[in-house]
C-alpha cells in the first residue's frame, strides 16, 4: 500500500474511532489519542525512510477520480518540502495529546477527536494535488480548529474562535474562486497537470489576470501566514487558544500560509509573482518589525509569543520573495524551525499556566529557583527562538538573510534589525518571569517538570540541537525542490526592482561589499 | 379535437398527482368518519401514501416522454422534483409526528393538506404548458396557506397564514398578468411552441414578451422568496408551525424553481439577454439582504428564514448562468438545500419544546452536552449551509459559482462568494450557542429524540455527507436531465 | 378588411367615447338641472319608509360567512355541469368517467364539511373533533 495514504488515512480512522469510544472513559479516549498519533507519526518516518532524497520529484503519488464532473483527483504525493511538514504535524500531535493530559478535564473526548481531524486536515493540505482537493483540505481543518479554540478556550475564547474562522473563510472564498477560474482556463484541476500546460506554453495568463489569481490566491495564504496587516486575528486565536490549540496552530496552521505560497501561488503566477514580490517584501518587513516591537511591550506571554510568530513568519515570506535558492531553502527551514521552537515555546507556557494559571508576565518571577529544569527547557527554547547559532533558528534565518542579501542588501538590513529586536523581547521576558525573587503564588504553585512533561520537553529540545548542529540531514531534499520551483518561476526579465521604502546610505557600499 | 380516454400512458405519466389527489381525499373523508383512532395513524398512512407516490414517479420517469397532449412532460428534469419534493413530504412527515402530538393537534387534514400541497407541487414540476403551471402553483400554494395557520388559536400562525394568502394571491395574480400577456404575444401557453414563436421569423413585439417576462419573475420571484419581494418570509416561517415552515422553506421553493428553471430556459431563453439583468440584481440582493438581515437576528425561525432567502439567491445565480450547468447547478443546489434546511428545522422542531417557546438562539445553549448526537446532527447540516467541503452545500455551491463563471458573470461570483463568508457568521452563532455555553432551559428540558425525528435528523444528515462525497450521482443525473429538457 | 391594429380597435375607441360622454353627459345634466334640498332626513339610509334604528355595522354570526362561502363553493361547481350537460352527447363516455370522478370529488367535500359539523346551524347539536390547539 502507498504509505502516504496510510500516513493521510490513519487520523481520519483514528478519528471516527475516538468518536466511538464512551465519554464516560476519558482516560481511554487520551490513551487512544496518544497510540494513534504516535503510530502515524511512526509512519511518517517510514515515508522519510523510503523517500528518495535525491529527487525533486514529487514522490509517492496516488491519482484516484474523484468526481468525474468536473474532472476532480484524488491526488496526493509528497516533495522534499511537504514530507517535513507532514513529519512536523505527525511529530506536535503526540506531543500535544501529552500536554492536554491534564490541563483538559472536560469533554475529554470531542477534544482528542478534533485534534485527530486537525491532525487529518493538515496532513492533508501538504499532502493535496489536485487544487479541489487542496482546497477541501484547507477548509477541513479550519472546523476542528475553530472548535478547538472555542469549547476549550480562555475567557475570550469565543470572540477569538470566530474571527479565526471568518477571517480565513473570506480568504479561501477568493480562492475558490481563482480555483474555479483556473479550472474553467484549462479544464483541469491537477497542479502538475495546469505547471505543465504553462511549461509547454499552452497556458499563457495575461498580465492583469495572473496579478488578480495571483492576488486572490495570495490573499488567502496571507491571512493565514499571517502577513501584515491581516495579522489581527493571531494574537486574539493564540491567547484564547488551549496548549494544544495553541501549539498546532503557530507550528502547523500557520505553515499552511506559506505552504501554499510557496508550492502553488508562486509556481503558479511567476510573473505577478515576481511583480508583486517588493510590495509583499514592504510588508513582510513591516511584519519582521512590528510584530518584534509589539511583542516587546506585551505583558502576556502568549500574546508575546503570538507577535513573535508575526516576526518570524515575516522572515519566510522575505525569503521565499527573494526568489533566490539560499532564500528559499532559509524560508522552508524557518519553517519547520518555527514549528519546533514556537510550538515549544507556547507547550511550556502552557505548562506554567497549568501551574500559576495566569499568562501574565507580572505575576510570575523567580520561577528559576522552584523549577530550575523547566526553566533550562524554557531557556533554551528562548535562545532558539532568538536565533543563537548551534540552535536551529540560526540556520534559517541566517540563509534567509544570507539569500536575501545577494538580492537586495536593503531588505537584509532591516530583516536583521528584527533578529535584534527578538533577542531583546524574548530574553527581557525570560529575565521577568524566570529569574528574580519568587513570589508567595510562585512558590506556592509553581512545582519543577513531572515525568509526561518530561517527555514533552525532551523531544522539543533534542529537535531544537538536532537542527541547529545538523540541517544537512533535512536541507537536501528541500534544496532540490526549491531549484524546481525556482526553475517553474523563472520569469525571463530578472526582476530586481527598487524597494519604495526610504534608501538607507549604506545600500551602495555594502552592495558593492558585497 | 375529438376527445378522448386519456391512454395508460397517459395515466402512468399522471399517476404521482393522481395518487396524491385520491389519498388526500380519503384521509380528509377518513378523518371526518373514524371516532376512534390510533396514534400516528394518519403520519403512517401518509408516510404509505408518498412511498407510493414515490415510487409512482419512478415509474413514470422510467418512461419519459409527454402526457395528455403536451401539457405535462415527464422528463428527468420533472423526475428529479416529484422525487425532490415527496422525499422533503416524508421527513415533515417524520418530523411532525412529536410536534402534532405535543400540540395535541393530529388530525387527517394535517396530512391531507400536505398531500395536496405536494399534487400541486408534482404537477409544477411536469407542467409543460403554462396554464398547468398555474394550475399547479394554485393547489401548491391554496394548501400552503392553510397549513401555514393550521394552529388556529395561536395569533401568530393567522397572522402568517393571512399575510402568506394576501401577498401570495397578489403574486399569483402578477404571474397570471404574465401569462396573458405572453399568450397574448405568442398566442400559445404550451412551452415549447413559445420557444418555436420566439425564435421563428415572425417574433413579437419584444418589449410584450420582456414586460411578461418581468412580471412572471416577479410572481415566481415571490414564491422562491428572492428579493425584492422576499418581505414575506421571515413572518410567516416564523409564525408557522415549525414543521409547516421547514415545509415551505423546502418543498414549494424547489417547486417553483423547477417552473423558473423550466420557463426561463426553454420557453424564454430567446429573450435571455433581456431578463438575465433582472435575475442578475434579484440574485445579488436576494444573497445581499438575507445574509445581512440574517446576520441581525435572535429568533432562528427567522434567521432560518433570512437564511432560506439567501440561498435562493444562491439559485438564482444559478439561473442567470443561463447554461446546462447553471441548470444542474440549482437542480443539486435545491436537493443539498432541501436536506440540510428540513435537518436544521427538525431540530428546531425538536427543541422548541410545547407551545414554540424556545425559538431563540440563546435555546440552543450547551445543546452539545446534554444530547450531543442532536447537537452533531444540527452541526453538519450547519456547516453544509455555510458550505464547508465534504457536505452537499459546499457542493452546490461549487458548482452553482463555477456555472457563473463559466458564463463570465465573475463579478456575481466574487459578490456571492463573500456572501457566504458573511453567512458564516450567523451559522456559526448557533455552533457556539451549541457548544461553548453551559445549557440553557429549553435544554435542560428537552426530551430525547423521538424516533420520527431521530429518522428526520439522520437521514437528511447522511443524504447531505452522501452529496458531499460522492455528488457525481446527482450531478450527473442533474446534468443530464438539463440537456434534454430543451 | 381592417389590417392593423388601429384600425381593429377603432370602433371600440369609438364606442368607450360614446359610453364615456353619455355618462358624463347624463351626470352634468341632471346635476345642472335637478333640484336638491339637504337635510337630515333626507341623509338618512333609505329603509322602506322606516325610520331606521340602530347603527347598521352589526356583528353577524360567522355561521352566515360559513354558508356563504361554501353555498359559493358548491354553486360553482354546480355550473361545471350546464356546459358539460349541453356538449354531453359529443363527449360521450369520456364525459360521462369525467364528470363521475368530479362529482365524487364533490361530494367527498360535501361529505367531510357535514361530518365536521359545518352545516349544524346549532352549535354542539353534534358532537364534534375539532383540531384546534389546547
Amino acid at each position: 500500500m502507498n504509505p502516504l495514504l496510510g500516513v493521510l488515512a490513519l487520523p481520519l480512522v483514528a478519528f471516527l474511532a475516538a468518536l466511538a469510544i464512551p465519554r464516560r472513559q476519558p482516560q481511554n479516549s487520551r490513551w487512544w489519542a496518544l497510540g494513534s498519533s504516535l503510530a502515524i507519526f511512526v509512519l511518517s518516518l517510514i515515508l522519510v525512510f523510503r523517500f528518495d532524497q535525491g529527487s525533486g520529484q514529487e514522490q509517492f503519488a496516488l491519482d484516484q477520480p474523484w468526481i468525474a464532473s468536473p474532472d476532480i483527483h484524488f491526488a496526493i504525493s509528497v516533495n522534499g518540502v511537504s514530507l517535513w511538514l507532514i513529519v512536523l504535524t505527525a511529530f506536535l500531535t503526540p506531543l500535544c495529546v501529552l500536554i492536554s493530559w491534564r490541563s483538559v478535564q472536560n469533554r475529554v473526548k470531542e477534544f482528542y477527536a478534533f485534534l485527530l481531524l486537525l491532525e487529518f486536515g493538515l496532513i492533508g493540505v501538504f499532502v493535496a494535488q489536485d487544487l479541489f482537493l487542496f482546497y477541501v483540505f484547507w477548509e477541513i481543518s479550519l472546523v476542528p480548529m475553530y472548535f478547538l479554540i472555542g469549547i476549550w478556550g480562555h475567557e475570550r475564547r469565543i470572540y477569538a474562535a470566530v474571527k479565526f474562522f471568518l477571517y480565513t473563510m473570506a480568504g479561501s472564498m477568493l480562492m475558490l474562486v481563482a480555483i474555479i477560474y483556473l479550472y474553467n482556463r484549462t479544464g483541469t484541476f491537477s497542479y502538475a497537470g495546469i505547471l505543465d500546460l504553462l511549461a509547454s506554453g499552452k497556458l499563457v495568463f495575461g498580465a492583469q489576470e495572473q496579478l488578480l489569481l495571483f492576488l486572490a490566491f495570495f490573499v488567502a495564504f496571507a491571512i493565514k501566514v499571517p502577513v501584515f496587516p491581516l495579522h489581527t486575528w493571531l494574537p486574539d486565536a493564540h491567547v484564547e487558544a488551549p496548549t494544544a490549540g495553541s501549539v498546532m496552530l503557530a507550528s502547523v496552521m500557520l505553515k499552511m500560509g506559506t505552504y501554499g505560497i510557496l508550492h502553488f501561488a508562486v509556481p503558479l503566477f511567476p510573473r505577478a509573482a515576481h511583480q508583486c514580490a517588493p510590495w509583499i517584501v514592504v510588508l513582510a518587513i513591516i511584519g519582521i518589525l512590528y510584530g518584534a516591537l509589539v511583542a516587546m511591550v506585551q505583558p502576556n506571554l502568549k500574546k508575546l509569543v503570538a507577535y513573535s510568530s508575526v516576526s518570524h513568519l515575516g522572515f519566510v515570506v522575505l525569503g521565499i520573495f527573494s526568489f533566490t535558492r539560499m532564500g528559499l531553502d532559509g524560508a522552508v527551514y524557518q519553517m519547520l524551525n518555527h514549528g519546533i521552537s514556537t510550538g515549544a515555546l507556547f507547550a511550556f507556557v502552557g505548562l506554567l499556566y497549568e501551574r500559576r494559571h495566569s499568562l501574565e508576565i507580572a505575576d510570575y518571577g523567580g520561577v528559576a529557583t522552584v523549577a530550575p529544569w523547566l526553566s533550562t527547557a524554557f531557556l533554551v527554547t528562548t535562545l532558539a527562538s532568538v536565533g543563537l547559532p548551534m540552535l536551529n533558528n540560526f540556520v534559517g534565518e541566517f540563509l534567509v538573510l544570507q539569500g536575501t542579501a545577494t538580492v537586495h542588501f536593503t531588505w537584509t538590513v532591516y530583516a536583521s534589525i528584527g533578529v535584534i529586536l527578538s533577542a531583546c523581547y524574548m530574553l527581557w521576558m525570560y529575565q521577568r518571569v524566570f529569574y528574580g525573587e519568587a513570589g508567595q503564588e510562585v512558590h506556592h504553585h509553581i512545582f519543577d517538570l513531572r515525568a509526561r512533561e518530561w517527555a514533552v520537553a525532551v523531544p522539543f529540545l533534542a529537535m531544537m540541537l538536532w537542527m541547529g548542529v545538523y540541517p544537512q540531514s533535512f536541507l537536501p531534499p528541500v534544496g532540490k525542490v526549491n531549484d524546481a520551483i525556482l526553475q517553474e518561476s523563472q520569469v525571463d526579465v530578472p526582476v530586481r526592482v527598487s524597494l519604495p521604502v526610504p534608501v538607507l546610505p549604506v545600500r551602495v557600499e555594502a552592495a558593492r561589499a558585497h | 379535437m375529438p376527445i378522448s380516454f386519456p391512454t395508460t400512458l397517459d395515466l402512468g405519466r399522471f399517476l404521482p398527482e393522481i395518487l396524491l389527489t385520491v389519498f388526500g381525499t380519503l384521509f380528509m373523508v377518513l378523518d371526518a368518519v373514524l371516532q376512534k383512532r390510533s396514534k400516528n395513524l394518519f403520519g403512517h398512512l401518509t408516510l404509505l401514501a408518498l412511498a407510493a407516490a414515490l415510487g409512482a414517479s419512478l415509474y413514470a420517469g422510467s418512461e419519459p416522454g409527454p402526457a395528455f397532449g403536451g401539457m405535462l412532460v415527464v422528463d428527468g428534469f420533472a423526475t428529479f422534483f416529484r422525487v425532490l419534493v415527496l422525499g422533503v413530504g416524508m421527513l415533515i412527515v417524520l418530523s411532525s409526528y412529536r410536534f402534532l402530538a405535543r400540540e395535541n393537534a393530529e388530525t387527517g387534514e394535517y396530512h391531507a393538506l400536505l398531500l395536496f400541497s405536494l399534487a400541486g407541487q408534482c404537477l409544477m414540476a411536469s407542467a409543460n404548458d403554462l396554464i398547468m403551471v398555474f394550475i399547479g402553483l394554485e393547489i401548491s400554494s391554496i394548501a400552503s396557506y392553510v397549513l401555514a395557520g393550521y394552529l388556529r388559536d395561536d395569533k401568530r400562525a393567522n397572522e402568517a397564514a393571512l399575510k402568506y394568502f394576501l401577498l401570495g394571491s397578489f403574486a399569483t395574480a402578477f404571474f397570471l398578468y404574465g401569462v396573458a400577456i405572453l399568450y397574448g404575444s405568442t398566442g400559445t401557453v404550451k412551452l415549447d411552441q413559445i420557444h418555436a414563436v420566439l425564435t421563428g421569423p415572425n417574433a413579437p413585439f419584444p418589449v410584450f414578451v420582456t414586460l411578461a417576462a418581468a412580471l412572471m419573475l416577479v410572481g415566481l420571484g415571490f414564491k422562491v422568496s428572492a428579493a425584492p419581494f422576499q418581505v414575506w418570509a421571515p413572518d410567516v416561517y416564523q409564525g408557522a408551525p415549525t414543521p409547516v415552515a421547514a415545509f415551505l422553506s423546502a418543498a414549494p421553493k424547489a417547486a417553483a424553481f423547477a417552473v423558473f428553471l423550466r420557463i426561463f430556459t426553454t420557453a424564454l431563453e430567446p429573450i435571455g439577454t433581456a431578463w438575465e439583468p433582472l435575475a442578475w440584481g434579484s440574485a445579488l440582493a436576494s444573497m445581499t439582504i438575507g445574509n445581512f438581515a440574517a446576520l441581525l437576528q435572535s429568533n432562528i425561525k427567522r434567521m432560518l428564514a433570512y437564511s432560506s432567502i439567501a440561498h435562493a439567491g444562491y439559485v438564482l445565480v444559478a439561473l442567470t448562468a443561463r447554461s446546462d450547468t447553471g441548470t444542474s447547478a440549482a437542480m443539486f443546489y435545491l436537493a443539498a438545500y432541501a436536506l440540510m434546511n428540513l435537518g436544521a428545522f427538525a431540530v428546531v422542531t425538536h427543541l422548541s419544546g410545547k407551545g414554540e417557546r424556545y425559538l431563540t438562539l440563546d435555546d440552543f445553549a450547551g445543546l452539545a452536552q446534554k444530547q450531543p448526537f442532536t447537537a452533531a446532527m444540527l452541526t453538519i447540516f450547519l456547516l453544509s449551509l455555510i458550505g464547508v467541503p465534504l457536505t452537499g452545500g459546499f457542493f452546490g455551491k461549487f458548482y452553482i459559482f463555477k456555472a457563473a463563471l463559466d458564463s463570465h458573470l465573475v463579478w456575481l461570483a466574487v459578490l456571492g462568494l463573500l456572501n457566504s463568508a458573511v453567512a458564516a457568521y450567523y451559522y456559526l452563532r448557533v455552533l457556539v450557542m451549541m457548544y461553548m455555553h453551559d445549557p440553557s432551559q429549553a435544554v435542560q428540558e428537552a426530551e430525547p429524540l423521538s424516533h420520527g425525528l431521530q429518522l428526520a435528523l439522520v437521514l437528511p444528515a447522511l443524504g447531505t455527507l452522501f452529496l458531499g462525497i460522492f455528488p457525481n450521482w446527482v450531478l450527473e443525473f442533474a446534468g443530464h436531465s438539463a440537456a434534454l429538457m430543451k | 378588411m381592417p389590417t392593423s391594429y388601429t384600425e381593429m380597435y377603432f370602433p371600440v375607441l369609438v364606442q368607450a367615447i360614446l359610453a364615456m360622454a353619455l355618462a358624463a353627459g347624463l351626470l352634468t345634466v341632471s346635476r345642472l338641472l335637478g333640484k336638491r334640498v339637504r337635510n337630515r332626513v333626507k341623509d338618512l339610509p333609505y329603509e322602506s319608509g322606516i325610520v331606521p334604528t340602530g347603527d347598521a355595522r352589526q356583528r353577524f354570526s360567522v355561521k352566515f360567512y360559513l354558508v356563504a362561502m361554501l353555498f359559493i363553493v358548491f354553486d360553482i361547481e354546480a355550473i361545471f355541469l350546464y356546459p358539460w350537460a349541453v356538449v354531453y352527447r359529443d363527449l360521450r363516455m369520456v364525459g360521462f368517467v369525467e364528470m363521475l370522478v368530479f362529482v365524487i370529488l364533490i361530494l367527498s367535500g360535501f361529505f367531510y364539511i357535514w361530518k365536521k359539523g359545518a352545516l349544524d346551524w346549532a352549535a354542539g347539536a353534534v358532537d364534534r373533533k375539532e383540531n384546534r390547539a389546547p
